[in-house]
């Protein structure tokens, strides 16, 4: 059983197809999901708390049914809204007092844990200030005190950085691995930010389009010898991309005859040069290097047709 | 600053059941009303008439007092269904302005502020969400309406010198039945009016609106189409038809004022599916994407 198992599940809103037959098992400490804006994050998210109920598939958390059982999966979600999401006339302590009391703690258990959870997120000086008074960092960190309050099994941050200076997102970067690092805590972290995702999570699930386009671990990505290899080139880049793909290498091309390539053992950087050559193209940089998460995420975004079918580990 | 790094620590304590989340929201909503000044000043003033009235109870019992105010005075000591009808009549009208001005503060600050996507998160839902606010603002009412009418029915069968209370008991029913079915209904108004209004001082004006302009359409309707039905959107005739006859007092009002209380219960009840309806609409966690 997986922290979340999506079964064939498709999400229809206002006659539009938004989520299209995912299918896959998550089975990281902390997952994360990318995708482009429009690609289904937020939809998957509030699927999963049980806000829209799928036309077609089923979708689990912990084995849970997410229509069934939406209160015993929800009591044990802490969810972080992308958006602002508080009571701007309640001090801090009080709102998430509140929020661990609807959560099922007892008044004065959820009053103590509000405090810890406030003092661990770094609001404790401020905690009776009113919430409409707090900076933006100060509104997300007191959005992830709550959802951590009560305790959850899960924790879900839509988008934890958004809005942030360097400063507060090393901060809650920081308090993420440090989540992650105590392990009580399944995390799952919707950006489109690769750099967070990267720093904090070990498995991605990456959708384009409601589908899955990727859905992998990173470790095992990373471990997986590939190399990589970026070019910079002057001329005819399409012709030339059309051919070096004819040796079998991936090739993604960008604005600017940026090419980016995953080559394959027999295949020298003499090889590419000849071929430049040839096509009268002049290869101006040539960088190796390692598979990065980017690399992971624009191949899939390469992928015009999604993936559709079986997406488990 | 801390002065030392705090670490996260799971809970493993007892959670609490269910069905007391409700409870949760209807303290914490409950808590938001009253802790405006505005709310305990109106509730004050909404006790005068009620003073005012065991005042009356008490000159009316008291033979030295009833020896003392001759005449025409002697009528309006009459502790009967019509006395109890005028409480009635007049803290509910009181609680319609109480109604106004708490209802808006127990939805408009959360959907100001978003806050709906964090509460309905959490395991309750988006009906045990509506109930509890309903829960807050229905006591709030009580305590200016059927809780007040009730002691001045108890206070005078006490002071009573004749056996009055037994005989009387239809005035007690009336005034519980009258009373819960008035802030029910206000509270369901000011609820579904308060989720489509983000400013509260707009909410108050659209709920006093909602009791009132549809009156004055009634009468527009019942002048040209020269019938009665018009009455149906007016509430205060509504109302002030179901009490009288609620209470068992004689009718104050012409019979060319009078509406069938079978029809009364369909129109009431129609306004609160309406409500029922906006309320479904609104209250969510999330938007629907249009188009």
């Amino acid at each position: 059983m997986g922290v979340i198992d999506l079964d064939g599940v498709e999400v229809r809103l206002a006659n539009r197809t938004v989520l299209d037959n995912l299918t896959g098992e998550l089975h990281g400490q902390a997952i994360g999901l990318l995708g482009p804006n429009g690609a289904g994050k937020s939809t998957l998210i509030n699927t999963l708390l049980g806000f829209h109920l799928p036309s077609k598939g089923k979708a689990r958390v912990f084995g849970l049914d997410t229509h069934k059982d939406r209160a015993q999966i929800r009591g044990g979600i802490g969810f972080m809204p992308e958006n602002d999401s508080f009571i701007g006339n309640m001090s801090g302590v009080r709102f998430v007092r509140y929020m661990a009391e609807l959560a099922g703690l007892p008044s004065g258990v959820a009053l103590e844990r509000a405090h810890e959870a406030l003092f661990y997120v770094g609001l404790g000086e401020v905690r009776y200030r009113k919430v409409n008074t707090y900076s933006l960092g100060m509104k997300q960190l007191v959005k992830l005190a709550q959802a951590l309050a009560h305790g959850p099994k899960l924790l879900i941050l839509d988008e934890p950085t958004n809005g942030l200076d360097p400063v507060a997102r090393q901060r809650m970067i920081r308090l993420i691995k440090d989540i992650r690092k105590e392990g009580s805590i399944r995390l799952l972290i919707s950006s489109h930010l690769l750099r967070d995702i990267d720093e904090t999570c070990d498995e991605v699930l990456i959708l384009k389009n409601g589908r899955i386009a990727s859905l992998c671990n990173i470790e095992e990505e990373r471990r997986s010898n590939r190399s990589f290899m970026e070019l910079e080139t002057v001329g005819a880049t399409g012709r030339f991309s059309v051919s070096i793909r004819g040796l079998g290498c991936e090739c993604a091309t960008f604005p600017g005859g940026r090419i980016k390539l995953v080559i394959p053992d027999n295949i020298e950087a003499r090889d590419l040069y000849v071929i430049a050559s040839e096509q009268g193209v002049q290869i101006r940089r040539m960088n190796q290097r390692r598979d990065s998460l980017e690399d992971i995420f624009l191949r899939a975004m390469d992928n015009d047709q999604g993936r559709t079918a079986n997406g488990s580990l | 600053m801390a002065v030392y790094k705090r670490n996260y620590s799971a809970y493993t304590g007892t959670v609490t059941p269910v069905w007391t989340r409700v409870l949760v929201l209807a303290r914490y909503a409950f808590e938001e009303a009253w802790s405006s000044k505005i709310t305990v000043g109106l509730f004050i003033f909404c006790l005068l008439p009620c003073v005012v009235s065991l005042v009356v109870i008490y000159l009316a019992d008291n033979p030295m007092a009833r020896a003392l105010v001759g005449g025409r005075w002697q009528e309006m000591l009459a502790i009967d269904a019509k006395f109890f009808l005028k409480i009635l009549q007049t803290q509910a009208w009181l609680a319609l302005v109480m109604a106004s001005w708490i209802a808006p503060r127990l939805i408009t600050f959360d959907l100001a502020d978003n806050a709906l996507p964090i509460l309905l998160s959490h395991p309750i839902s988006r009906f045990g969400y509506v109930f509890g606010k309903f829960i807050a603002l229905f006591t709030s009412l009580s305590l200016i309406t059927w809780l007040p009418c009730l002691l001045l029915f108890v206070y005078q069968g006490y002071s009573s010198p004749q056996p009055w209370a037994i005989s009387n008991l239809q005035i007690a029913m009336g005034l519980l039945a009258g009373s819960v079915i008035w802030i029910a209904f206000l509270s369901m108004l000011g609820l579904a009016l308060s989720s489509w209004v983000k400013w509260r001082v707009v909410a108050t004006g659209v709920i006093f609106a909602a009791v009132f302009v549809p009156a004055g359409v009634g009468a527009i309707v019942s002048a040209l189409l020269r019938t009665k039905w018009g009455l149906l959107l007016n509430v205060p005739v509504m109302m002030s038809n179901l009490w009288q006859r609620l209470l068992g007092a004689p009718a104050p009002i012409s019979e060319r004022l009078s509406v069938p209380t079978l029809a009364i219960a369909v129109m009431l009840s129609l306004v609160c599916l309406v409500c029922v309806g906006m309320l479904n609409k609104r209250i969510r966690a999330r938007e629907v994407v249009r188009g």
